[in-house]
């Protein structure tokens, strides 16, 4: 079992950045540098971009970090920021190209037999999303997972606004009919509950 | 905290679920495929272990670039409110930092300015408004004479804070900017041109509150004008030191024999302003014509 | 701009420059290769003319300059020649207000850097080679002189320049910060050609495989710092006593004299010139014409 790394802290040293305090924006970047580069990556394929984009995000972190009310993660504070940054060095770097949400997704093939080694619950849901085509999924990971609008997500996936819309009710179209098409099964009904909250 | 996947099986309920390192590292190696992506971003935002354990799977001298880059911008912060409001209306960034640099632009100069023009604004209006005796015989009217030090003063110290941005006693790392490629002229242009603006407002807030001429304020643009035009031309042919100390004089002679004539409001009047636009044209010909001398240095 | 095929960082062809009566240079011809140059010459040899030359802030009266082989007389080439280059002045002074960071982004845009979040990369990564991380947001004001030397330098290497020219930049330091200055010089990166001046023998001797002797606007010595002090071989002797034939004399810290002269008296006891001892017997005899 992994020690908690101690979550109250990271509320800590947000008050200690919006004092000015700049080794706790040190600290606070060590902390959290790492991942929101990685899943920053994962949505630009530019690795400039990402750069200056994590760079804006701890600058404005260090600005605003009194906006921060303490309720719900600091993790999510840091990507709500985060995300929108990336938007801002995209729409500055792409004016009127278009960037390519990811470079071309790798074709992995994960067996079933590793998906349970590796401790991944996929469930029907799961299994739902990955039936999905790349652009449907893309778009309700913005609307959903990242939790931008649509004129947002339209700047991130290099798509009109329109499209996101219609790609996001066409997502959850396919991902109700094979929720439906599915056989009940032990704990379905709150899986069920927590699948429908998504959709 | 468990993924948002929840399986109908999986292990016993209670027991908080991690992302692997296999499945961390083939997440930040974005081999992991979307689903299971999804699976850990979701988890990540609520796990400080797992954040953490990621850590080593990511490249760590891109960290560091990142992190001295960060540390260095947040040192330089992002300047005061009026700064601020210059980049929101468009200003590029660099030419703040370079406008900052400039000595004429600096608070305590522009204090010092507006110090000077009050005190002598003072001195001309107690004149003119009669607070005091002598200088003027009616209340409202007043002598000419208590103008003189205003229309002495307030032009020249437009050319102080022109003469602030091309004069290297006032860089003390001229030989930085010489040295460097950034262009001299657009340097000096761009300091230059601020420099007026900032002392060009003091001094005509000032005139209109002053006992004289309505057009006051106005008459006095076109010499303050001229009379940067002229240093800075002059400086391309002469030493810069020597080109600021003649343009000065070229104004405070005329200004204080007409004063001694009692009539200094002649160095303001219509054909001295078209003169004043004549020498203005002249000296940006000039100028444009000779801007290399601002190319190479200040060492003759 | 033509294609030259020299190695050479700097050539220099019949260099003259005089201020008024003073001929600061005269007819100075120069080949500097790439590597560290060390400039030797008393205060008012001419080594800070012909250092601002180079560095394109000052023009010659006659001769050619050719630095990067570049020509700094053609404006685009003199444009090309300050992209490539770092300098550090003679008592470079800084703005009364400025912090140790705020100087070097005004400095990196001067150098064209205008791209906000590069300029901070370039500072950072010159800080870091610097040293100077801890005192990134003091003012300059509060820093000791061997601090101002390294933000001198480290302002001159922003921008990874490939011709660094350093006027006297150990004047006033002691001689730690000397040292310490002397293992910056020889670990930077980039591995750019570096001409600094100094009126200190034992820096030349410590760092600089090339040296070049300046006395009163003339070159009387390019070489290596061994030829330097083999110039003076079989001229410096010691003694118990003070020796009225020599030229200089000094008595060393083991109480015994040491001289330089001329002509070695029959007999004295010789001892292995040093790079100093070169250089005096060069500057007598500068002095004596």
């Amino acid at each position: 079992m992994r020690p908690e790394a101690g979550e109250r802290d990271d509320a800590v040293l947000l008050r200690a950045v919006a004092r000015g305090d700049e080794g706790a924006l040190a600290a606070l970047y060590d902390r959290h540098a790492a991942w929101l580069t990685v899943r920053l990556a994962r949505r630009c394929a530019i690795p400039d971009v990402v750069d200056y984009a994590v760079q804006d995000t701890f600058l404005a972190v260090w600005r605003e970090a009194g906006a921060y009310r303490g309720g719900g993660d600091v993790a999510a504070f840091i990507w709500g920021i985060g995300i929108r940054r990336l938007i801002d060095a995209i729409r500055r770097e792409n004016g009127p190209r278009r960037l390519r949400w990811r470079a071309a997704e790798p074709e992995t093939v994960v067996s079933a037999e590793d998906q349970v080694l590796a401790g991944i619950e996929h469930g029907r849901l799961g299994q739902a999303l990955g039936g999905l085509s790349p652009e449907l999924r893309g778009a309700l990971e913005a609307t959903v997972l990242d939790g931008l609008t649509c004129a947002e997500a339209a700047v991130l996936l290099g798509v009109a606004e329109g499209t996101v819309k219609s790609r996001c009710h066409r997502a959850r179209v396919a991902l109700r009919a094979a929720l439906a098409g599915q056989q009940s099964g032990p704990g379905t009904a709150a899986y069920h509950q927590e699948a429908w909250e998504i959709i | 905290m468990t993924s948002s996947f929840p399986g109908a099986a999986g292990p016993a309920a209670g027991a908080a679920w991690h992302a692997g390192e296999d499945l961390l590292a083939s997440y930040a190696a974005r081999t992991a495929g979307a689903v299971a992506d999804w699976s850990v971003e979701t988890h990540l935002t609520g796990c400080a272990s797992c954040r953490s354990a990621l850590s080593a799977h990511v490249d760590a001298e891109r960290l560091a670039r990142n992190r001295s880059a960060l540390l260095v911008r947040a040192a330089i912060g992002e300047g005061g409110r009026v700064r601020r409001l210059l980049r929101r209306c468009g200003v590029p960034d660099h030419v703040l930092t370079l406008l900052a640099a400039t000595p004429s632009l600096r608070a305590s100069w522009l204090l010092s300015v507006m110090a000077v023009v009050a005190v002598v604004a003072l001195e001309a209006a107690a004149l003119g408004y009669g607070w005091i005796p002598g200088g003027g015989p009616v209340a409202g009217h007043p002598g000419p004479a208590a103008l003189a030090p205003f229309l002495l003063v307030a032009p020249l110290l437009v050319l102080a804070g022109v003469a602030a941005a091309f004069l290297p006693v006032f860089d003390p790392a001229w030989r930085l900017a010489a040295a460097a490629p950034f262009s001299g002229f657009t340097l000096l242009l761009v300091r230059a041109v601020c420099a007026l603006a900032a002392a060009l407002v003091p001094v005509t807030g000032v005139a209109f509150v002053l006992p004289g001429p309505g057009w006051l304020p106005v008459a006095l643009l076109l010499p303050s004008l001229a009379l940067s035009a002229f240093a800075l031309a002059s400086a391309t042919i002469m030493d810069p030191r020597a080109a600021a100390v003649t343009t000065a004089a070229l104004w405070a002679l005329p200004v204080l024999w007409l004063a001694s004539a009692d009539v200094p409001l002649l160095i303001v009047a219509p054909a001295a302003q078209v003169a004043c636009a004549a020498v203005l044209c002249a000296c940006a010909v000039v100028l444009c014509l000779r801007r290399d001398r601002f190319e190479l240095g200040w060492m003759r | 701009m033509t294609l030259n095929v020299s190695t050479a960082a700097v050539r220099v062809d019949g260099l003259s420059r005089r201020y008024g009566a003073i001929r600061a240079l005269d007819a100075v011809d120069l080949t500097l290769e790439r590597g560290i140059t060390g400039l030797l010459g008393p205060n008012g040899a001419g080594k800070t003319t012909l250092l601002s030359i180079l560095a394109t802030i000052s023009e010659p009266d006659t001769g050619r300059v050719s630095v990067l082989g570049l020509d700094p007389r053609d404006g685009t080439e003199r444009l090309e020649i300050r992209r490539r280059l770092g300098y550090l002045p003679q008592e470079l002074r800084y703005h009364r207000h400025f912090t140790v960071t705020a100087f070097l982004d005004y400095v990196a845009i001067l150098k064209e850097i205008t791209d906000r979040r590069r300029r901070a990369e370039e500072v950072a990564r010159v800080l870091a080679v610097t040293g100077l991380e801890d005192r990134a947001r003091s003012r300059i004001r509060t820093l000791s002189g061997g601090m101002r030397r390294r933000l001198g330098i480290a302002q001159a290497l922003l921008g990874g320049p490939e011709l660094l020219i350093l006027d006297e930049p150990t004047a006033g330091l002691d001689p730690e910060q000397r040292l310490r200055f002397r293992e910056l010089l020889s670990g930077l990166p980039g591995d750019p050609a570096i001409v600094l001046s100094t009126h200190q023998a034992d820096d030349i001797a410590a760092i600089c495989p090339q040296v070049v002797v300046l006395l009163q606007g003339r070159v009387q010595f390019a070489g290596t710092p061994a030829g330097l002090a083999g110039t003076a071989a079989g001229r410096v002797w010691a003694a118990d006593e003070r020796d009225s034939r020599a030229h200089l004399s000094w008595r060393g810290g083991d109480g015994r004299w040491r001289h330089i002269g001329e002509h070695c008296p029959a007999g004295a006891e010789l001892v292995t010139p040093t790079v100093e001892d070169g250089y005096l017997l060069l500057s007598h005899a500068a002095g004596a014409r």
